[in-house]
C-alpha cells in the first residue's frame, strides 16, 4: 500500500463550495469572535483560551458539558498561508487525539472552494472504514438495527 | 447473551485474518472446517481466531445435529459502527454551522 492511499484511508474529507467570496470565509474560520459562533454544536456554547494564529503558535477552546466536565479541544498551527491554507495538530480530548486539521480554501469569484480534512495518525478511523466496508453487504438489516438501537437509548 | 465482553471489538476487526473470517459469517453460518478451507493458516490458528471473536461476542458457536456451527452476532459490531458514523456526522454538522454562518454573515455585509 502507498503512502499517499495510506493517508487517505485515514483522513475524513469535507468539500464543499461556500457562496461567499474568501476574504469572508477566511475571517469566519480565524477570528476567534466568529469561531464562538459556529464551532460548538447547537445549544453549546465555546470559550477560546487561546487562540495565537501564527505557525507554532497555539489555540485552545473549551466547551462546558452538560454533566459539567469540560470538552476541552486543543491544537498547535503547522502552516498559515493567508486566504489558502491552515494545518494545525488538533486533540480533542479524550475522543480523538494526535490529528492534523487541513482547512484549504480557494477563490471561486464570488464563492469559495473550502476543504477541511481530519488526517487520523492512528488506524482506528482505518479499521473503522475497512469494517464498514462489510457492513454494506448487510444493508437495510443494518439500517434497522440502528433505528432499533437509537430508539431504545433514548 | 450470557457472554462477558473482555475483548474490544475494534482490536477484534484490526487483525485481517479476523476480518476474512468475519465477512466470510456475514454471508452465512459455516463450520470450523468450511472456515479452515477458505484459509493458509493451519486450522489450530484458525481455531485461535474464532475463539477471539467468540470472547467479544462477534461469532457464537451453535450445535446443529453433529455439527457445530460459526454464527455471526452482528449487534457485537454495533459500538464501532456507531462510533464511526456519529464521528463523521459530527464533523459534519460543525462544518455546515460554519457555512451557514459564513452565510449569515454575507448577508449582514
Amino acid at each position: 500500500m502507498s503512502n499517499q492511499d495510506d493517508k487517505k484511508k485515514r483522513t475524513l474529507s469535507i468539500t464543499k463550495v461556500i457562496d461567499a467570496p474568501v476574504q469572508l470565509v477566511w475571517d469566519a474560520w480565524t477570528n476567534p469572535d466568529h469561531v464562538i459562533k459556529w464551532w460548538a454544536p447547537p445549544g453549546m456554547k465555546i470559550d477560546v483560551i487561546e487562540h495565537d494564529f501564527r505557525v507554532g503558535g497555539k489555540w485552545k477552546y473549551s466547551m462546558p458539558m452538560p454533566d459539567g466536565n469540560l470538552f476541552v479541544s486543543e491544537g498547535t498551527y503547522l502552516e498559515i498561508e493567508s486566504q489558502k491554507k491552515i494545518v494545525t495538530t488538533a486533540d480533542f480530548k479524550p475522543m480523538t487525539e494526535g490529528v492534523e486539521l487541513h482547512v484549504l480554501f480557494e477563490a471561486n469569484g464570488a464563492q469559495t472552494n473550502f476543504t477541511f480534512s481530519v488526517v487520523h495518525k492512528t488506524e482506528d478511523y482505518a479499521k473503522a472504514q475497512e469494517k464498514m466496508g462489510f457492513y454494506n453487504g448487510w444493508g437495510s438489516a443494518f439500517k434497522r438495527m440502528e433505528a432499533v438501537i437509537k430508539s431504545n437509548s433514548k | 447473551m450470557s457472554t462477558v465482553v473482555r475483548r474490544d471489538v475494534f482490536q477484534a476487526i484490526a487483525d485481517p485474518n479476523r476480518r476474512k473470517i468475519i465477512e466470510l459469517l456475514s454471508r452465512k453460518p459455516l463450520t470450523l472446517n468450511a472456515i479452515a478451507e477458505e484459509f493458509r493458516i493451519s486450522r489450530p490458528a484458525v481455531s485461535q481466531q474464532i475463539k477471539h471473536l467468540t470472547e467479544c461476542g462477534i461469532v457464537q458457536v451453535e450445535q446443529v445435529g453433529r455439527q457445530r456451527y460459526c454464527v455471526i452476532k452482528p449487534q457485537s459490531l454495533v459500538p464501532a459502527f456507531l462510533w464511526l458514523e456519529q464521528y463523521q456526522k459530527q464533523w459534519e454538522s460543525r462544518i455546515d454551522s460554519f457555512e451557514k454562518y459564513v452565510i449569515q454573515l454575507k448577508s449582514k455585509k
